[in-house]
């Protein structure tokens, strides 16, 4: 529990020794097979487990870590959590002979100090072993659950001061031994959490990484451990290599992007992430370097797996598609997180609102330091919302409820290169499935009011960001709400000359005296009738507004993505006839002398 | 003489299955993709030759014509629907284009946005509002219903999708919309959200409205236009369309709901497996069916293959009404084979039937599944391809994998074998993803193969799953065609209720039962069929609270229409008993201390149509065949002298011991090593390992 053990547990390691040879080809089945392996396991998981979060909302990840502890397949999920698995495997593989590993263990891990992600995020694993006792890799399964056991419901203090103000910290916890279930650990592990549903959750997790321990091992006896070996080999020296040609194209250099979040959960304005995207030859350095680490710093302290997992997350947006999500990545790029900053914190350190901020300022530092380098595939992966508002309240029967129900709508789709923004999120949220207003009042005493996006609400560029949406909402009973405000100094960037989305803004008790606009935090009682606003900022635009081809602002004006007034003032362009009439045209005489004026204004 | 007649028309051929008394007789002719209703008469004019009758006198003999019809996907492929437009509940303007957060890739920011059916412009909203409960919360503003009318005209639009929020629990506000569109709008076509699909929630309620007005009009005037044809040829019945629910019904019916016919194809498919494979005493299957584009994969369990109305996402739209679940592959014969960055892949680019694989010689230049075959024996240059409607050419073939192997480093003949086994590994990847969502391992299941190419890769593709025995029906390259002839007429609809299973309004429940049942006896008679043939599964859709998707079972099954004597105070406590049970046979756990809540009661009905008789057993004596020939070939143990049987020379009984090659009318069976293939007593061949 040291940064000592971070590096320890972060450092590169050797592939697996093997006296086979293998083809591309079958090396790829192989690896075509493993895949499958996770995306059973997934669906398993998705099957079984009791929380609509995870078997209807689709937010799991299940990955396989081989031997030496390097993530061989990433698979199934969201990318800002696909490559943290391997991490706090290797806290347990460091440690095999202290928590007695053997054939039909299965452990529990969620601990930031020792290689975990945020303490909500559990990731259940179990080592695989080849019929001469061999462990060749370990199946893991990562879901997030709704509750820790701290001191508030649901995972997340706005003022925690430690790790332990969060509830339940497991390094490494075997619950399964050898094939039989550990009813006592089971059992405190259960005890410490505030959901009856999470006993389920966690049975069809060890479930889902039983069911894969079976497949591999059958895979295993079909190919025979060497070749397997050798095919894990194969594939992550195959993706160092892609990744490695990849960079090879970009250009030398130093590429810098600072982005600030507007302030902590404590009120200290301006906190400071840093990047420094260097590439030399196929040698590409994310160095982190220059954030924050102001120790006194509240809510915003990332873990370090997270850190390195949420910057990875970014490059692979950048890198081509198709390159094969393992260890490959980082073996081909070096990572550099300062000790103490916030995407580093020292032991102990809270960490449940972290996975917020900094770790999307992390991802959008990446996505424009690299825009300089790869417009084509510069598009931020995170979710600038602060926190989405966490509506709770009480039954008839006395009972918790909570809408916090996955219901942002459009946010933060920001433009690439030659694409509009569009859709509901960034691309690395869309396995996720979002619950609908007819669902959320069939079962809450709320009201959905109202969900569309809002005109101008995108930033303008050659390519427009997607417009943020307007999500407002009544409470038809008296209810708790809590918030935590941010990316309203500071919005979402605009990429390589595109505008900055607009500020996300959030007001509780709506067109009644007591309106007011949320700045900071809130924790409040919201009386019956109560309604709340929560203004998302959309996604950021790509390119200077003023090359954005006039017949698509006419477009969007038409499609009231663009108001007439923006059309002219951010782009230039002027309209003739009427959005009523449907009869908008282009004036490109008027639009070229205008945009020439503008040009020659911003010149000066 | 009678006949029944079932038609499936796809992207390269239009299949017939016709059936006089038990006897099936099957052709092919090319699509005629203009005008799909020309390929369809010259098909009927060919069955009508070969039973020495005029069209006219053929047609007049026909009992039923059943139709599966691709023209509401070809609509969504190639997105020349009707210019639609949507009235909405102000607030709600955009739930179309979140897609609920959906993305069909999260790897690459690239990924292009789905083309809009209904673009932001063409989204009006008017203030209304109704709860949960079917109280009306807000008023319907009728003038801003006119003002959209207004606008939706002023972009020429031709189709409109009316969704309003509860408007499956209270359906007023959207009647009303309707009424003034219907006045304000003449000749436009209207669909509702409580019509096309009466559930929630919202945006697969509004998707699946959106597409049944965008490929409605389409649908209905090509149905239109080939009732006419028939009629005027001669054929006296109503023409019978196949649904995705796996049914079949009128084109009266259709015309209230044309999405019902998307992907309706697939499920002939299906249904007639399920048909044979019941018949044969295998229950539970797994179907595959391999053409010139794509890989299809479905299971049937228990003799049944049921419709699923869930996350059907289908041509990048939310399809909501039930489907028989058939997952697709880019893996057909015309995938085309490529290497990128060092690694040997198979499509999922496909040459398609136009240019079509380098064999067919119609100008394709890149290297296909089907190349690979003739590059590796399995299929034939010899002989007539597809039922001697044209040949195999090896032109341009082996220089095509010689390509492949420089950059990989082999030989031409390594390159097609690699390709073989990539496509080969990809199908197998495909089947497991697609048991895996429904819990069911292969291994136990039976596979049943069926499409151009799907019995030449059957039996290796079982060996990698663990199954040990694959059916390949004789009929099986026209097999969606028999199948629309086994599918039964068939209504299945749902009405919404929400509440507590324990706190049932059991009147309410009864009122919509009843109106399923009134639509169900309306659409039956005016079929002709007798109220008394039509059989009933009375069924609730109840999920645990905070699930997003229901399971739906049967609460009264087997039953007469109109039998609603299961509605009682009992009805409760037998459905959380029943959803349990289901529950747990579906996610293998149940919430004791929660009380699931109702969504809705659905209503499957339908009549029994005489079907062809399938049969199965070997009581025919055991016969060794006689080879015809034998040809090089590679049948994944490297190249070597293989015997080639035609199936026309094998009867009940024959049996043919691998290695070998077997040549049937339009298909090729491959019977890899360590296969036996026997022909049953019904001509259909069993392969069965070891």
């Amino acid at each position: 529990m040291s940064y000592e053990l971070n590096g320890k547990l972060a450092a590169r390691r050797d592939p697996l020794p093997t006296t086979a040879t293998i083809d591309s080809v079958t090396a790829d089945i192989i690896r075509g097979a493993f895949e499958t392996v996770c995306f059973e396991s997934a669906t398993f998981l998705g099957r079984a487990a009791s929380s609509p979060i995870i078997n209807s909302s689709n937010e799991r990840n299940a990955a396989i870590v081989d031997a030496h502890g390097r993530l061989a397949m990433g698979a199934v999920g969201t990318p800002q959590l696909t490559f943290v698995n391997q991490m706090e495997t290797r806290w347990g593989l460091m440690n095999q002979e202290r928590y007695d590993w053997g054939p039909g263990d299965v452990f529990v891990g969620n601990d930031p100090d020792h290689g975990g992600g945020h303490l909500p995020d559990y990731c259940v694993y179990a080592p695989v072993y080849d019929d001469n006792g061999e462990l060749i890799c370990i199946q893991t399964l990562q879901a997030h659950q709704g509750d820790t056991g701290g001191k508030d419901a649901g995972g997340f203090s706005l003022d925690a001061v430690d790790i332990f103000t969060e509830g339940l910290v497991l390094p490494c916890l075997k619950l399964v031994h050898r094939g039989e279930l550990r009813r006592d650990t089971f059992d405190m592990v259960i005890r410490n959490n505030r959901f009856a549903t999470f006993s389920g959750d966690i049975s069809a997790m060890i479930g889902g990484v039983q069911y894969a321990v079976n497949m591999l091992e059958d895979l295993i006896r079909k190919w025979g451990s060497e070749v397997v070996k050798a095919a894990i080999n194969h594939s992550i020296e195959t993706t160092e290599r892609r990744v490695r040609e990849e960079v090879t194209k970009w250009p030398d250099g130093a590429y810098a992007a600072t982005v600030l979040i507007d302030h902590d959960t404590a009120g200290t304005k301006d906190i400071k992430v840093h990047v420094t995207c260097t590439i030399a030859g196929d040698q590409l350095t994310v160095d982190l370097t220059g954030t924050d680490d102001r120790q006194d710093l509240v809510g915003v302290w990332n873990t370090f797996a997270n850190s390195r997992s949420y910057v990875m997350c970014q490059l692979v947006a950048a890198l081509d598609p198709t390159i094969v999500k393992n260890e490959g990545y980082f073996n081909a790029v070096e990572i550099i997180i300062p000790e103490g900053c916030i995407a580093q914190p020292p032991p102990n350190k809270p960490a449940a609102l972290g996975s917020f901020h900094p770790a999307c300022e992390i991802t959008e530092a990446v996505c424009i330091a690299l825009s300089q380098v790869v417009p084509e595939r510069s598009q931020p992966q995170l979710y600038k919302i602060g926190m989405p508002n966490a509506v709770i309240g009480f039954d008839d029967n006395g009972m918790m409820w909570m809408d916090q129900g996955v219901d942002c709508r459009s946010m933060d789709v920001s433009a690439v290169q030659g694409i509009d923004g569009w859709g509901s999120c960034p691309n690395s949220l869309g396995s996720l499935i979002l619950s609908e207003a007819e669902d959320a009042e069939c079962r809450f005493p709320i009201l959905n009011i109202s969900r569309e996006m809002t005109t101008d609400a995108g930033g303008a560029g050659q390519w427009r960001g997607a417009p943020g949406s307007l999500n407002v909402k009544q409470v038809l009973k008296p209810t708790t709400a809590m918030a935590w405000m941010v990316s309203s100094d500071h919005p979402l960037s605009g990429m390589c000359g595109g505008d900055d989305a607009i500020p996300y803004s959030n007001h509780f008790e709506v067109g009644s005296p007591n309106e007011r606009k949320i700045e900071h935090t809130a924790q409040a009682l919201l009386p019956e009738g109560a309604v709340i606003a929560y203004q998302h900022g959309g996604g950021g635009g790509f390119g200077p507004a003023l090359r954005r081809d006039p017949e698509a602002v006419k477009e969007d004006v038409l499609d009231e993505y663009v108001s007439e007034r923006a059309a002219r003032e951010k782009y230039g362009v002027v309209l003739t006839g009427s959005l009523a009439e449907y009869d908008l045209a282009v004036d490109h005489a008027a639009t070229e002398t205008l945009r020439g004026e503008m040009l020659l204004e911003a010149a000066e | 003489m009678t006949y029944r007649v079932g038609i499936d028309i796809g992207g390269t051929f239009t299949d017939f299955a016709l059936l006089k008394g038990s006897e099936v007789v099957l052709h092919k002719n090319l699509s005629t993709p203009e005008d799909r209703s020309e390929g369809v008469m010259q098909g009927l004019a060919r069955l009508a030759e070969l039973e020495g009758l005029t069209l006219p006198a053929f047609l007049n003999q026909c009992d039923a014509i059943v139709h599966g019809t691709t023209v509401a996907d070809n609509t969504l492929i190639e997105m020349n629907g009707a210019v639609t437009g949507l009235i909405t509940t102000e607030g709600f303007r955009d739930e179309l284009e979140y897609r609920r957060g959906f993305k069909e890739d999260i790897w690459d920011v690239r990924l292009p946005a789905p083309k809009q059916i209904t673009p932001r412009r063409r989204r009006l909203t008017v203030p209304e509002r109704v709860l949960h409960d079917g109280s009306v919360h807000k008023q319907l503003d009728e003038a801003a219903v006119r003002e959209a009318c207004r606008k939706l005209r002023l972009q020429g639009v031709e189709s409109v999708a009316i969704s309003l929020l509860f408007s499956f629990i209270n359906p007023d506000h959207e009647k009303r919309v309707k009424a003034i569109v219907a006045q304000e709008m003449q000749n436009v076509h209207i669909s509702t959200g409580h019509e096309v699909l009466p559930r929630a929630p919202e945006y697969d309620r509004t998707s699946t409205t959106v597409v049944n007005a965008y490929v409605g009009p389409r649908v209905t005037s090509y149905l239109e236009r080939l009732v006419t044809r028939l009629k005027d040829g001669g054929y006296r019945h109503q023409l019978m369309v196949m649904q995705a629910s796996g049914g079949v019904m009128t084109k009266e019916y259709i015309d209230g709901a044309p999405i019902r016919v998307l992907a309706s194809g697939p499920a002939g498919g299906v249904i007639g497996s399920a048909h044979a494979g019941r018949a044969k005493g295998h229950p539970d299957l797994l179907c595959v069916d391999m053409g010139g584009t794509s890989y299809d994969m479905s299971v049937v369990v228990g003799g049944h293959a049921p419709a699923e109305a869930g996350w059907n996402m289908h041509h990048r739209y939310l399809i909501g009404v039930p489907m028989v679940k058939v997952e697709t592959l880019g893996a057909g014969g015309g995938s085309i084979c490529h290497v990128a960055n060092g690694a040997l892949l198979v499509g999922p680019k496909s040459a398609g039937s136009v240019p079509g694989p380098m064999a067919y010689g119609r100008g394709g230049t890149q290297p296909t599944v089907t190349d690979a075959l003739v590059m590796l024996g399995i299929l034939s240059t010899d002989e007539g391809f597809a039922g001697g409607s044209f040949r195999l050419s090896r032109d341009g073939i082996e220089e095509a994998f010689a390509a492949i192997g420089k950059e990989m480093g082999y030989s031409a003949e390594q390159a097609a074998f690699d390709a073989w086994r990539v496509v080969n590994a990809n199908m197998s990847q495909g089947v497991r993803r697609t048991t895996a969502g429904k819990g069911i391992d292969p291994k136990d299941l039976v596979m049943l193969a069926y499409g151009g190419n799907g019995p030449a890769f059957a039996a290796i593709q079982a060996e990698d799953l663990g199954i040990t025995k694959v059916l390949v029906p004789k009929a099986s390259p026209t097999f969606s065609a028999l199948g629309t002839l086994i599918a039964n007429p068939m209504i299945d609809e749902e009405r919404s209720v929400i509440a507590a299973a324990n706190a049932l309004d059991l009147p309410k429940a009864r009122d919509l039962w009843q109106q399923l049942c009134d639509r169900a006896e309306k659409f039956f008679t005016d079929a002709s069929f007798a109220k008394a043939d039509v059989a009933c599964d009375y069924q609730l859709n109840m999920r645990y609270p905070g699930q997003n998707f229901a399971l739906t079972f049967n609460i009264h099954g087997a039953a007469k229409l109109g039998d609603l004597s299961f509605i009682d105070e009992t009805l409760g406590a037998r459905a959380i008993a029943a959803f349990n049970a289901r529950h747990m046979e579906e996610y293998n756990h149940i919430r004791e201390h929660e009380v699931p809540e109702v969504t809705g009661v659905r209503l499957a009905s339908h009549v029994v149509t005489p079907s062809p008789s399938a049969a199965g057993g070997f009581t025919a004596p055991k016969q060794a065949a006689n080879p015809a020939k034998t040809r090089r070939a590679n049948l994944g143990q490297g190249f070597g002298e293989v015997p080639v049987y035609l199936g026309k020379d094998l009867s009940p009984g024959s049996e043919v011991t691998s290695p070998a090659i077997i040549e049937e009318t339009f298909t090729t069976i491959v019977v890899y090593p360590g296969w036996t293939a026997r022909v049953d007593d019904a001509g259909d061949y069993e392969l069965v390992r070891g």
